[in-house]
């Protein structure tokens, strides 16, 4: 049995964690014992609470704030090698031993429809509390002190011309506690933040109207983030960057080369990469709605997934990632989530939940399991996922150097990708001219489209460290039912070779 | 977990008797819900869940303050009901606040089936077994996902309002995938009643679209005349649906605006063969009869041949606008026609049958531009007939335009889309002139 350390877990908000954790404990040993006597090989508990809080202004006015809890639990118990599940909103002791009875009854309603038993590789029992280090806890913050640095945001954008402006604050914070029976006691703490808004200027004599999004990434941290991204001065920005939309060229479809930021990059890097190395996907399970995969085993160290540039890290420790934990949600520490997706082009490692390795010929799952809530069933989901910056220095300036005539794209706009994830098409917030190695000014209504294999391949200029950004997002969804899974995707600025571009203004 | 309408009742009345606040609004929702998934024919995860949450909204001098609690613990609930109370007080007052609406009479909503209601995973796995057994007669693989159940909704004011809903829902869908791994076809369904649902005929419709041997041919991207399946038609309608408000149209920042002022109201913007409606009490595709704010549903032509005749308007703009206040349709029905999918087939000399749509997302709302891609049964017809499977291809089109070039359309059937639980009655449409931008070769 191994004990994990947090040093960190001094500096923690004095405020977390909120739960009794010999009480979750107490539950879960209620429920893990009842379900080995009446006959599972193994079970696991994920039990806790995520509270969430959301706040948001429209101009000048609050227009609303929320705050939720969702206390709960899920037993998954494996029966003749059938998986059982039930999860409910509830944390009573009575509610322990009748879940257990309905879980193993699940297992063994659907044990007519299986085909091969789940397999579950060896695993190390840990115990293990981890609580993320946080600043200032954003549940510990009043409620008007949220509502007037929106409202201030809101001000600074109308002050500078903006006709709407909304802005939010999204707030989470899990505690959960694993526990199988194999051992394994972890509770952990994590702390999510998404500071946001949008700007709307309209040009009334034609009706037409651009937007401009807040830059400002979601992140692993606390209220004292929130204040850092200095939205009111991003909204004044903001304002200029829609003003200048409104007034900017179309864009000139066609091929190009282009330079994307970060702040667009990640998607792509989610999309693309993120989505189509998960081994469930590549297996056929999510073949019915998110998806299956154009990266096949047979694959695993031959495709050439993009330029030697292209490194693709896994991991679950960048601070600020909204996947950075100590353990994931089948108890497997992070050390295992720490690898190369993509080495140098290569394409070497699938993202992999437990019982899933031995499908490809591997050992062990590598650290990719989450269930969004506790009453939900965990499935493989994404680590932070990021492409490694060049160790060699290349700023932004010399990327755009190197192209003569192309785009230099900011912001996350609209996305799309085929569920096999080849075919994409991304938006943006700002679409930038580049001429003769020079930025210009912005043009309108772009947008643009690719094949995974070839877009990675054309990849022929990375930034180094000092253009990196982390990224991500709350809301990556998938499986049935519904999952939403917080994520984040590292990235340096990147130059594109001969990309295709559209225009999408134009009338179809 | 699920409330009868008199424990839903006794809870919302329990509630607000704690309330200090001037007044008080509660939603409480709740489920009981199990569902599977199977694939390459066998079952994969499974889960049963009892989930049920209590959103308190306090007013206190104009200003609100909502919090949320999962569970039916009574010791939170009364603490939330204080803590709404608490931020309430701290926050501005909100201009726009209204008083909770009093007692309303809604229509009667008839989609709960006491059967349905009581399924559990053993039936599931039965109607999935039946759906793997149409795979296997056709030497194709079998992915998909049972779900089933039952939900309630409740709707309580401190002004004597009160309004219960209850739905079961059974909802079954698979993907049939060749062998060879390079096409695929799709089918599914979602009932209130089980009757209504046949996984045989589900099972079987995946199978045969997925059961073709050729090669897929790789057209060209371009213009296309299209048949789209009623899945594809209601995934189109849904984001249609979606964009039908009022506020954002008077405010000038939306397709329904119109330049220098005002909306698109009365204007025909569409075919004069389009329609849309709405009614909670639909026979087909009923839904809840409250929407937001415990505004009742009524029967309500959306579009009208094709003319824009109703946008959804919370009470706060409709009061300062001085027009109707309107919930959002909760479900809806594009209406039918004549023409059935296989006349429509004779008729084309060359067009792609779309069995549905895939990551579907809004480019440009300006000018309802949609982007996304063709998935699980593309097919090549030539001089009235089926001769192909082709490969999955992008698209990029105007709503406007699309529902614009409709050649023909047949009978409007209940359909399961991707997008959100909202009760969809769609027809399969013949559509010149469809916009298909880049291929892909995703399967």
């Amino acid at each position: 049995m191994t004990i994990a350390q947090n040093p960190e877990a001094a500096r923690q908000a004095a405020s977390l964690p909120r739960l009794d954790r010999a009480r979750l404990a107490e539950l879960a040993e209620a429920a893990l014992t009842a379900a080995t006597r009446a006959g599972a090989s193994y079970a696991d508990i994920r039990i806790g609470e995520t509270r969430r809080q959301f706040v948001q202004a429209k101009e000048e006015r609050l227009d609303e704030f929320f705050e939720s809890s969702s206390p709960g639990f899920g037993l998954r118990v494996l029966v003749d090698g059938c998986w059982g599940f039930y999860g409910a909103r509830a944390l009573e002791p009575g509610a322990m031993a009748a879940a257990a009875e309905r879980a193993i009854h699940n297992a063994r309603a659907v044990a007519p429809i299986r085909v091969a038993p789940v397999r579950l590789e060896e695993t190390e029992p840990h115990e293990a509390e981890w609580i993320m280090p946080l600043g200032i806890d954003p549940f510990a913050v009043d409620a008007p002190e949220k509502v007037r640095r929106l409202i201030e945001v809101n001000a600074a954008a109308l002050a500078a011309g903006a006709d709407y402006c909304v802005s939010s604050f999204s707030f989470a914070t899990e505690e959960r506690l694993f526990a199988d029976s194999r051992g394994s006691r972890i509770f952990q703490s994590r702390t999510r933040a998404q500071p946001s808004f949008e700007v709307t200027v309209i040009d009334k004599g034609s009706g037409r109207y651009a937007t401009r999004e807040s830059l400002a990434p979601a992140r692993a941290a606390g209220w004292d983030y929130a204040l850092s991204c200095d939205l009111i001065g991003e909204a004044a920005r903001a304002v200029e960057d829609a003003r200048r939309k409104l007034d900017a060229r179309p864009v000139e479809a066609g091929v190009t080369d282009v330079v994307i930021d970060p702040t667009n990059l990640w998607l792509t890097i989610h999309e693309t990469v993120g989505h189509s190395t998960e081994l469930d996907r590549a297996l056929g399970w999510e073949a019915n709605f998110a998806g299956t995969s154009f990266v096949k085993p047979h694959m695993l160290n031959t495709l050439r997934f993009g330029s030697e540039l292209m490194t693709i890290l896994a991991d679950r420790s960048q601070e600020g990632g909204l996947a950075s934990v100590a353990f994931d949600d089948d108890g497997a520490p992070r050390e295992r989530a720490e690898f190369e997706i993509v080495s140098k082009g290569v394409f070497r490692n699938y993202q992999m939940a437990l019982g899933q390795a031995h499908l490809i010929g591997a050992e062990r799952s590598n650290g990719c399991a989450y269930a969004d809530d506790t009453t939900a069933f965990p499935i493989q989901r994404m680590p932070n996922i990021s492409l490694a910056p060049n160790p060699d220095r290349c700023s932004l300036e010399e990327l755009i150097g190197g192209v003569e005539k192309g785009l230099y794209i900011v912001g996350a706009g609209s996305w799309s990708i085929d569920q096999q994830r080849d075919n994409f098409q991304f938006g943006g917030q700002m679409f930038y001219e580049i001429r003769d190695g020079k930025l210009g000014e912005p043009v309108r209504d772009a947008a643009y489209q690719g094949r995974t294999i070839s877009f990675w391949n054309s990849l022929d200029g990375l930034g180094d460290s000092s253009t990196y950004r982390l990224c991500g997002s709350f809301t990556c969804g998938k499986a049935e039912p519904m999952q939403l899974a917080p994520v984040s995707h590292g990235a340096p600025a990147a130059r594109f070779r001969d990309v295709t571009v559209l225009n999408t203004a134009r009338e179809v | 977990m699920f409330l009868t309408r008199d424990d839903a009742h006794a809870l919302a009345l329990r509630l607000l008797s704690l309330s200090k606040a001037d007044s008080c609004v509660l939603h409480v929702d709740g489920e009981e819900a199990q569902s599977l998934r199977f694939a390459g024919g066998g079952v994969t995860t499974n889960v049963a869940t009892a989930r049920v949450k209590t959103r308190i909204e306090s007013h206190v001098g104009g200003r609100i303050g909502a919090v949320s609690v999962g569970g039916l613990d009574a010791g939170e609930l009364a603490r939330a009901v204080a803590r709404s109370e608490e931020i309430a007080r701290l926050l501005p007052e909100d201009p726009e606040f209204l008083a909770p609406l009093g007692a309303q009479a809604y229509p009667v909503s008839a989609r709960y089936d006491e059967a349905t209601a009581a399924l559990d995973l053993g039936f599931l796995a039965e109607a999935s077994a039946r759906v793997i057994a149409e795979g296997a007669a056709r030497s194709v693989n079998m992915f998909g996902c049972a779900a089933a159940g039952r939900r309630f909704a409740a709707l309580a004011s401190s002004s004597g309002l009160f309004a219960y809903d209850r739905e079961s829902f059974i909802d079954l869908s698979t993907t049939a995938r060749h062998r060879s791994d390079g096409w695929s076809g799709w089918a599914g369904a979602r009932h209130f009643a089980m009757a209504r649902l046949d996984p045989a005929a589900i099972g079987r419709r995946a199978a045969l679209k997925a059961a073709r041997d050729e090669e897929p041919l790789d057209l060209e991207p371009g213009r296309y005349t299209v048949i789209l399946e009623p899945t594809a038609v209601g995934e189109l309608a849904q984001w249609l649906m979606w964009m039908l408000r009022a506020r954002p149209a008077d405010e000038g920042r939306s397709f329904f605006s119109r330049p220098g002022g005002g909306t698109k109201l009365g204007e025909r913007l569409f075919g004069a063969d389009f329609s849309i409606r709405s009614d909670p009490g639909d026979e087909i595709a009923p839904e809840a009869p409250f929407g937001e704010e415990g505004l009742a549903q009524a029967p309500r032509r959306w579009v009208e041949k094709g003319v824009l005749e109703s946008l959804s308007r919370p009470r706060f703009w409709a009061r300062k606008t001085g027009a109707e206040a309107i919930p959002q349709a909760a479900n809806f029905t594009v209406a039918g026609g004549p023409t059935s999918l296989e006349e429509m087939i004779r008729r084309t000399p060359r067009g792609i049958l779309v069995t549905r749509f895939w990551y579907t997302n809004l480019v440009d709302p300006r000018s309802l531009l949609l982007t996304g891609l063709t998935r699980d049964g593309n097919f090549l017809v030539e001089n009235g007939e089926i001769v192909a499977p082709a490969r999955n291809m992008r698209f990029n089109v105007n709503l406007g335009g699309v529902f614009s070039r409709i050649a023909a359309i047949g009978n409007s059937e209940r359909v399961k889309t991707e997008m959100g639980g909202a009760a969809i009655c769609a027809p399969p449409m013949l559509i010149e002139g469809f916009e298909f931008s880049s291929r892909s070769s995703g399967i």
